[in-house]
């Protein structure tokens, strides 16, 4: 299982409404302005469909992120569940 | 008569003026008294100046007065300043808006040493200037202008809250103009409290284990159990 958190401001927004649009993904909102994005699989981002400008880009899981990044490229990040601890 | 008291007291016999070896980095910081033990709120109230040395007297001025436009609004020139060897000087203001300066040191006499030469480097970029302004058309009237007058400037940067542009001045010194992009929140706070606190976590549990931390990807995943913890059962 991958988890992503994201902080509920406009920057990050679009890190949500991408998640949305993939149903493999489950999406939940915290009354404590933190959005949950969950997955039982790889979690994939791609900064494009995301309109996201690098330097965002690059802080995308300030948030939190239970999960290992396999790999963060400039235009498209993909994160694998991990044993590591958190 | 307040305003001179002060200022004795602050020129006189205190361990800062006197002690030249009195220095915060070597306290132990587990002696000193955290605010919310006194009750005692402290206020500041933005920016009165920054202050950086230069070796390029005409240069600095013709720069921040001439070409960027800021007004020189105070110089003060002094003898030495009270303790022995100290070289005479320039402290010169420049007007940055809203009651903020930039102000700059010229010691007479004196040779720039060679750790003040500036590197191409973010370590060194890291100590800079960030002036605001108040729209994203005064951002594009900087940038244009600036380049104009043949200063070259970055492109446009968008960070989280702010969008920047960046150059230098004749003394290698960077500067920044931004936006804020939007207020900040609460929930930015706590954010961003929840983002050093794992990260303090992280280093302090490495640092036991005499390792360190070698990336942010180790931040952010104690980052999620903090806000687990924090946004409660899911």
């Amino acid at each position: 299982m991958v988890v992503v958190y994201v902080l509920d401001v406009a920057e990050f927004h679009e890190i949500v409404a991408s998640a949305q649009r993939k149903p493999q993904y489950r999406v939940r909102r915290s009354d404590k302005g933190y959005y949950r994005i969950e997955s039982d699989t790889d979690i994939v981002f791609n900064r494009k469909e995301m309109k996201m400008k690098p330097a965002v880009w690059y802080g995308l899981f300030t948030g939190g992120l239970n999960g290992e990044i396999a790999e963060f490229g400039r235009d498209e990040v993909r994160v694998i569940g991990t044993n590591k601890p958190l | 008569m307040e305003r001179n008291t002060l200022h004795d007291k602050a020129a006189s016999d205190t361990a800062f003026a006197k002690d030249r070896a009195y220095r915060t980095q070597d306290v132990d910081l587990s002696t000193l008294k955290p605010a919310k033990l006194d009750g005692v709120q402290l206020r500041l109230h933005g920016v009165d100046h920054t202050a950086r040395p230069t070796w390029k007297l005409r240069d600095t001025v013709t720069f921040y007065r001439d070409i960027l436009g800021l007004p020189l609004v105070h110089t003060i020139s002094a003898r030495g300043w009270g303790q022995p060897g100290h070289p005479d000087f320039l402290h010169f203001f420049f007007d940055a808006g809203k009651g903020a300066t930039i102000a700059f040191f010229y010691y007479i006499g004196t040779d720039r040493p060679e750790k003040f030469i500036p590197e191409d480097h973010y370590f060194y970029s890291a100590t800079h200037t960030a002036w605001g302004v108040e729209s994203e058309a005064e951002l594009h009237q900087w940038k244009e202008t600036l380049e104009k007058r043949g200063i070259t400037v970055s492109p446009y940067t968008r960070h989280e809250i702010l969008e920047s542009i960046y150059f230098r001045d004749p003394n290698g010194y960077p500067l920044e103009i931004t936006l804020r992009l939007r207020d900040i929140h609460r929930l930015d706070a706590k954010d961003a409290e929840l983002t050093l606190e794992a990260a303090m976590q992280m280093e302090d549990e490495l640092r036991a284990k005499e390792d360190r931390l070698h990336d942010i990807d180790t931040v952010w995943r104690r980052k999620a159990k903090l806000v687990e913890d924090y946004i409660g059962a899911h």
